[in-house]
């Protein structure tokens, strides 16, 4: 799949099957569907616009598209929030971006077996405004909670702030029906059952359809797991004067073995850094405010109050320092929605400029996390050194393990970029500072991404040292579900499956 | 009905907080004019509508918190209880 084939008789199709009023061809609403808040060559915009967008409102619409596209050749992106911080959702080859927004309704709640079906493009937070008033919600609790989509977690395998208690996108979809890149529609899940959280029954397909990037299908409907909304949240927020005691009591913070604990964040001195410029619960902070550790508990109140003694008892005993409950609470209400936070960031004279946030993240265990901190500073710090345009804006490292929140971290730099200064000199160097990030996550035995995805211009060169033999199985799995490379071309190397021919 | 108040209008003048910061307002901060002056050029804002703004912001926290669960457990009313 290389070139587009978007004619008006395809369009009067793609009208045909999804109505007039759902197909846009305008510059507007191709040109915004472009990009999302991952790192992005903007001086390069123009090579990323879809041809046409639609907006369909069933799955058999979906499916007659994708069939359209197989027909004619022509490339598929599915888009639910783009909100991601990899670029699953940006248009490679142009072609027709599928915009699930429209498919937002809640299909079915089940209180007795605990479930609610849902179609893609409905947003957690509206959801869980729903779900609320039942006595139950759905925790699935990205940064971008108020604005990103089922779908898009799905296609993402997301990540969630509150992981360690409930679980993260992989556990908290039970099932879901996906249109393959031939255009069938399949129910995937656990076993056949589509509210059966454990089978043993073939392979676990769901997996596979988790975290593809759009490359294997385009989710249409799912059914999500519910809890009894909590009673009662804690957060606390303790200080050291150094790394290396903050990183320990991190480590003793998620071993605690407390069941409501839901996180445990370390932030780093870079990070403080950052924060002392702009954030006003930061600011005022005593100098040996060196790094922080964040926690959170949900759960009933009979459970968190107790537990949340023995947290405070831990951060004291391992050098932290509790902060207050106005930066604890407030801090941490505010981390549900980092996607509202204003950003600018400094040119090295001191001078703010308009920057752009970009996260690079990984898997890594939580004895590798001060040797990879080190090493991925000093990345940046060189990008920098070398480029006034990007602003090193700290780490942090977060528990990343489902119910169990210790072993390793979702782990992260974030990288102030004016993007509006960008050229190929300044990118190409960016792509290399990313490839070096994930080569370091590699080396130390992690992971490239544990959050956003690993298709990202740079380190996705390194997917197939990091997965081995497992390389050649993704691209014979891609091969086999979408022998034309209709759906996402281009996207994780995946090319390759195809370098022969068409299968 | 309270008609207009210069007050309202014409924020203090800043304290400085340290080589980057500036204080008009308690617990709000902003970065010293001096570094947004050659890129990004500062706004100008009424003193109603920085409060406005904070307001907006402490009620959206509010909000996030009433969103997850019925109450928060306080840390310094724990520790206080321990002592």
């Amino acid at each position: 799949m290389t070139a587009t084939m978007v004619t008006d008789p395809v369009i009067d199709e793609l009208i045909g099957i999804c109505g007039p009023d759902n197909v846009f061809a305008d510059r507007s609403s191709r040109v915004n569907r472009a990009r999302v808040p991952a790192p992005f060559p903007v001086h390069r915009w123009a090579e990323h616009v879809p041809d046409v967008v639609v907006l369909p409102t069933t799955a058999e619409q979906i499916s007659e598209v994708v069939k359209l596209a197989n027909r004619y050749r022509i490339p598929v992106v599915p888009r639910a929030g783009g909100t991601g911080l990899t670029d699953g959702a940006v248009p490679l080859r142009q072609g027709i971006v599928v915009d699930v927004k429209l498919m937002n309704k809640i299909l079915e709640l089940d209180l007795d077996d605990r479930t609610v079906t849902v179609q893609p493009g409905i947003n957690m937070l509206k959801l869980n405004e729903e779900l609320q008033k039942h006595g139950v919600i759905y925790p699935d609790d990205p940064a971008s909670y108020p604005c990103s989509l089922v779908g898009g977690r799905i296609g993402t395998s997301g990540w969630s702030l509150i992981g360690g208690r409930y679980g993260h996108t992989r556990d908290l979809v039970i099932s879901f029906q996906i249109v393959l890149p031939t255009g069938e529609l399949i129910w995937v899940g656990d076993g056949g059952g589509r509210k059966v959280r454990k089978s043993s029954t073939g392979y676990q397909l769901k997996h596979l359809f988790m975290g593809h990037q759009g490359t294997l299908g385009i989710v249409t409907e799912a059914v999500l797991e519910l809890v009894p909304r909590p009673e009662a949240e804690f957060a606390a927020f303790f200080s050291y004067p150094d790394y290396e005691t903050a990183w320990r009591s991190t480590g003793a913070l998620a071993k605690s073995g407390l069941a409501t604990l839901a996180g445990v964040v370390l932030f780093d001195e870079w990070k403080l850094a950052y924060l002392r410029r702009d954030d006003e619960a930061y600011i005022p902070q005593p100098d040996d405010v060196r790094c922080v550790v964040a926690t959170a508990m949900y759960g009933t109140t009979d459970e968190v109050r107790p537990g949340a003694k023995r947290l405070l008892r831990i951060g004291k005993d391992t050098g932290g320092a509790y902060l207050g409950d106005e930066i604890s609470q407030g801090d941490w209400a505010s981390r549900h929605d980092r996607y509202a936070t204003p950003l600018h960031g400094r040119l090295r004279d001191g001078q703010v400029v308009p920057m752009s946030w970009h996260c690079e993240d990984a898997s890594i265990n939580w004895t590798q996390l001060p040797a990879v901190r080190e090493k991925w500073h000093d990345i940046v710090a060189r990008l920098g050194d070398r480029f006034r345009i990007f602003d090193d804006w700290g780490m942090f490292a977060y528990t990343n393990g489902a119910f169990k929140p210790w072993g390793d971290y979702l782990t992260e730099i974030d990288v102030g970029i004016w993007e509006q200064e960008l050229d190929d000199e300044a990118w190409d160097a960016w792509v290399t500072a990313k490839r070096d990030i994930a080569a370091v996550s590699i080396a130390h035995g992690g992971s490239i991404s544990a959050c956003h995805g690993a298709c990202r211009e740079g380190e996705v060169d390194l997917v197939p040292e990091e997965l081995g033999g497992g390389w050649d199985v993704m691209k014979k799995v891609k091969r086999v579900l979408d022998p034309l490379n209709i759906m996402n071309p281009g996207k994780y190397l995946l090319d390759q499956a195809y370098e022969d021919g068409p299968s | 009905m309270i008609g207009f108040r210069l007050s309202a209008q014409r924020p203090p003048d800043p304290r400085r907080v340290n080589d980057v910061v500036v204080q008009r307002f308690d617990h709000v901060y902003e970065v010293d004019p001096a570094l947004m002056r050659d890129h990004f050029q500062q706004h100008d804002l009424p003193a109603w509508d920085t409060r406005r703004i904070v307001d907006s912001r402490w009620e959206h926290l509010a909000w996030m918190h009433a969103h997850w669960a019925d109450s928060v457990v306080s840390g310094e009313e724990l520790m206080s209880a321990e002592e």
